[in-house]
């Protein structure tokens, strides 16, 4: 059973099926021309078709040739970081460049074996707020500002 | 030309003159070296001091700016395995894995060698056949066009290392990215599912800094933390040696030529170039069969044709009045600022600010080499800071890089969304470089497709059939296409046991 | 739609009560929104006009871009900002008068207050110099002798060079018997329009005369002066509204600015396009300047987004 169900076989699955799900929804537009070079699918389909096949493919070796994806040293790390990564490209644009920056840093820094509080504090203003004064005040090509002022 | 040399050379070797070209340079190669930075971004930022310059200051400015980037952005891709344009994503194919064996400064040799030389013949044929270099780049209309995309679509074979059914897959992937968005041909919306944001489709840079930088920052997390205090042993660059050339000067040659040919046709660019001539190198050094593992032909192919395409895409900008990529586009409305009308009249009207234009170009690519190794010496202790330090700053970087290109926070969503993604797809084997393949000649693709069916109305064969340019690349495209799957599946036959 | 005017009343509740804050206006830098990349003609004539303008309003200025999706997005997003003026785009016929017809975007008509125009240039239909067709009636000919032969090029669909090909073709009666074919940018197309893969693209002057082309018609009320023996599409038998087209833009803030800081903008504004420095920077550029105040651009914006409906309609969007 762990042969089959594991990480590999798990995201070629995911794969085969949004291509599947996108491939399906090629159907669900209505565009107002179907004619070959003129319909906006006609290329999309040729492509999500062999999308589809070549994940097939690959799924059936995966399940075939069962092997072991590498190791991760350590889950919480790593799912730290990855959420601390996602959430803060979504929220430059409604926060500004540099108050996420630093809450970043300051998680980033720790995640990869900085434990000095002081450092980490150091360096998580100084560096996004190093950007910030060479983009926006320096250079007059300003990154995302707050909510707060205009100034960072 | 020639004859306006001495009135060029009076323009250029002013103490303005040499400034701008010595400051451009250094500011392109710093800012290219950056990870998440390319290009775009750089010539973005000197934009607006070019508009109180004099014409042939602003135009060096730019292209200084511009050819110091681009073999800047090889230093991310090989130090840290981070390429902040989709152009530098062949060179760390080979020189990641070189720096990984400790031999950074050499694979950073290999790279500024090849960049310097890609260059300097690029420069030369500039100067000297830029009128029969645009006629060619005439004679590929869309059919033309397309079998040649065709053709740089097969190099994803070559560059899938592990496992050639996922780096197709990955390549379909990238290509489906590029359908997200308007229509080309009759403007409709795609994939967007009434989403404003995706109108403008992916943005390509955003996902190449995602898969490749952001997911490697995800990678080494998801590894024991580095024990070493320094992340790259990189103490400055190390020149190969010249007898080291020995048996290389062919694939050498050859890739400045891909370069150039691939550079004069309008709606290319460096990326596909150093693509083609990465796959053309590993299908004909003698090194091929070491692509992929630390191999410098491999260095050497993808730098040398990047950097010939710099001075290829100026034939059609300066020959023809037609943009070779998106930063001669911004040259060309830059000279219309200052009064001058690019065309077919262009050189004939200008020729000391086209011979100081091309001359200039020639000084920049001969200055890469002094500035790469001066720059590298200086930058060697910054690259030896402590792992932490490097990831969050790369972190912090692509950001800034990602959010200039388009000036648009959606940008940000998309490099996190594909981080995260190419970390997940980079853990089950799956190889980055064929999804950038796929991305960045995706729209080309597809358009060039359906302008010609629409020419031929609607038949494929005709495609073929009154266009032998279309006919022979797509020819090679073919045997491209099942040479190494033949081969792959005669060299497997008998290995099988030892592989399973 | 209720959403908008909702929050467009809101904003302005909220501005008439912090009213007496437009005297100190402009207390921080105005961002002037470039909807398309740096280096493109639409952002550096916003640079070239955004030191005067900072100058005239006695406050900074600055040009940001945002690009994608033929400069909707950068007006999709402008729209939901708050309308403080401090924040304004310069908007094109097609961002502000096309795009959202064809376009499921959150904005229209009345999502803006217009400030000024700033440019407009009339757009040319022309043909590649070695062709044989000499003028307008040489194509109707030819396409109705041959159809489905010839073909116009466009740098994309909805995009303004592929409104002029179709107002001239369409005005001509003949838009059925010739094939379009889009292509990504102008650049592109005029390729293939000097290598005779397209044999007719519409665009203004400056790109025009860019390579050895044959102009047949121009979309202007009057005759060019550059170009005295170009006949104007009125002349050639094309009736209104497809006989004039211009390639305008100007400045747009989210709808519901307070009045007196409108003006102060229009003012400055006005003050820009006339100073000497931006005058000479339109000459050198080739860029035809164009200024109408708040209320006269309002007027001409909604007219103007009336009559490019009936050119959508024609163009098949």
């Amino acid at each position: 059973m762990t042969h089959i169900v594991n990480e590999r076989v798990m995201v070629l699955l995911a794969l085969f099926l949004v291509g599947g799900g996108l491939y399906a929804a090629t159907f669900g537009q209505i565009y107002s021309s179907t004619e070959t070079a003129q319909s906006p699918v006609f290329f999309p389909r040729i492509i999500l078709a062999l999308w589809m096949l070549l994940a097939l493919a690959a799924l059936v070796q995966a399940v075939r040739a069962p092997s072991d994806t590498a190791p991760v040293t350590s889950w919480p790390r790593l799912i730290v970081l990855l959420l601390a990564a996602v959430t803060y490209t979504n929220v430059i644009g409604r926060e500004g460049f540099f108050l996420p920056s630093v809450v970043f840093a300051a998680i980033s820094l720790p995640i990869f074996g900085i434990r000095n509080p002081l450092v980490v504090g150091l360096y998580a203003v100084a560096v996004p707020g190093a950007l910030v004064l060479f983009f926006n005040h320096l250079l007059g090509m300003p990154l995302p500002v707050s909510r707060f002022t205009y100034l960072f | 030309m020639l004859s306006s040399l001495p009135d060029a050379l009076a323009i250029l070797l002013t103490v303005e003159g040499l400034l701008v070209l010595v400051m451009g340079t250094v500011l392109g190669i710093v800012l290219g070296a950056m990870p998440g930075i390319g290009s775009t971004v750089a010539v973005a930022m000197v934009l607006p001091f070019t508009l109180t310059m004099g014409q042939a200051p602003a135009i060096l400015l730019l292209l200084a700016v511009y050819a110091g980037s681009v073999y800047g952005g090889s230093i991310a891709a090989i130090l840290i395995n981070t390429p902040g344009t989709p152009q530098s994503a062949a060179t760390c194919l080979d020189g990641y894995p070189m720096a990984q064996r400790g031999e950074a400064g050499l694979a950073l040799g290999w790279a500024t060698v090849a960049s310097v030389i890609g260059g300097l013949v690029s420069a030369i044929v500039l100067i000297f056949a830029a009128p029969q270099l645009a006629a060619f780049a005439l004679e590929f209309g869309p059919i033309e066009t397309f079998a040649l995309i065709l053709l740089g679509m097969t190099c994803i074979v070559s560059v899938s290392t592990g496992s050639v059914i996922k780096g197709l897959l990955a390549g379909m992937i990238g290509i489906f990215l590029s359908t997200v968005g308007g229509d080309p041909i009759i403007g409709e919306m795609r994939f967007t599912f009434g989403q404003w944001q995706l109108f403008a489709g992916f943005n390509l840079l955003a996902v190449v800094i995602g898969v490749f930088a952001l997911s490697e920052v995800l990678m080494r997390a998801s590894t024991a933390l580095s024990q070493t205090s320094e992340l790259v042993d990189f103490k400055g660059i190390v020149l190969p040696k010249l007898a080291m050339w020995k048996g290389r000067l062919k694939n050498l040659g050859k890739s400045v030529l891909i370069g150039n040919l691939v550079g004069v046709l309008p709606g290319t660019g460096a990326a596909t170039a150093a693509f083609i001539s990465y796959a053309e190198g590993r299908r004909s050094s003698s090194n091929g069969a070491n692509y992929g593992t630390g191999e410098p032909d491999g260095i050497v192919s993808s730098e040398a044709a990047n950097n010939a395409v710099t001075g290829g895409a100026l034939v059609p900008t300066m020959a023809l009045g037609i943009p070779g990529d998106a930063i001669t586009a911004v040259m060309l409305a830059t000279l219309t600022l200052h009064g001058i009308t690019p065309g077919p009249k262009l050189v004939e009207d200008n020729p000391t600010l086209i011979a100081a234009i091309f001359t200039g170009f020639f000084i920049i690519n001969l200055l890469l080499l002094p500035l790469g190794l001066i720059l590298s010496r200086v930058a060697a202790p910054i690259l030896r800071v402590r792992e932490a330090y490097m990831m969050t700053a790369i972190v912090l970087l692509c950001a800034v890089g990602v959010y200039f290109v388009r000036g648009n926070p959606f940008d940000l969503l998309v490099m996190g969304a594909a981080g995260v993604v190419g970390f997940v797809l980079r853990r089950q084997g799956f190889p980055m470089a064929p999804l950038v393949i796929g991305m960045v000649l995706g729209p080309t693709l597809e358009i060039t497709l359906r302008q010609g069916l629409i020419l031929t109305d609607g038949s494929f064969a005709a495609f073929f059939v009154g266009h032998p340019i279309a006919l022979v690349l797509g020819l090679t495209a073919l045997v491209a296409l099942l040479l190494p799957l033949l081969r792959h599946q005669l060299a497997r036959r008998p290995s099988r046991q030892n592989q399973e | 739609m209720n959403i908008k005017t909702f929050s467009g009343i809101v904003a302005s509740v909220v501005i008439a009560t912090s009213a007496g804050a437009e005297d100190a206006f402009p207390e921080r830098p105005i961002n002037l929104i470039a909807p398309f990349n740096a280096g493109g003609g639409t952002d550096l004539l916003l640079r070239g006009l955004a030191p005067h303008f900072a100058e005239a309003i006695g406050g900074d200025a600055f040009v940001s871009n945002m690009a994608g999706g033929s400069g909707t997005v950068a007006a999709s997003a402008l729209q939901g900002q708050r309308a403080d003026g401090y924040q304004l785009g310069y908007f094109s016929i097609t961002v502000s008068t096309i795009q959202p017809q064809i376009k499921n975007v959150p904005y229209d008509v009345d999502s803006w207050t217009p400030i000024c125009s700033v440019a407009a240039s009339p757009t040319l239909l022309f043909t590649n110099a070695d062709t044989p067709y000499m003028t307008a009636a040489d194509v109707v000919e030819a396409a109705t002798a041959n159809p489905g032969e010839l073909v116009y090029g466009s740098s994309g669909p909805g995009a303004m060079t592929h409104l002029t090909t179709v107002a001239a073709f369409a005005g001509l009666g003949i838009l059925d018997k010739l094939k379009h074919l889009p292509f990504q940018g102008s650049g592109p197309a005029v390729k293939e329009l000097t290598s005779g893969t397209i044999q007719f693209f519409g665009d203004t002057e400056i790109l025009m005369s860019r390579g050895d082309f044959r102009p047949l018609m121009v979309f202007n009320s009057e005759r060019l002066e550059s170009y005295p023996d170009v006949p104007t599409a009125t002349e050639v038998g094309i009736e209104a509204p497809l006989n004039e087209l211009y390639l305008w833009g100007g400045l747009f803030a989210p709808a519901g600015l307070d009045p007196a800081v409108t003006s102060k903008l229009e003012a400055a504004c006005e003050t820009a396009v006339s100073s000497a420095g931006f005058q000479e920077f339109a000459a050198n550029s080739g860029t035809v300047i164009n200024f109408r105040g708040a209320e006269a651009f309002d007027t001409f914006f909604r007219q103007q987004y009336e009559a490019n409906g009936a050119l959508i309609e024609a163009a098949g969007l």
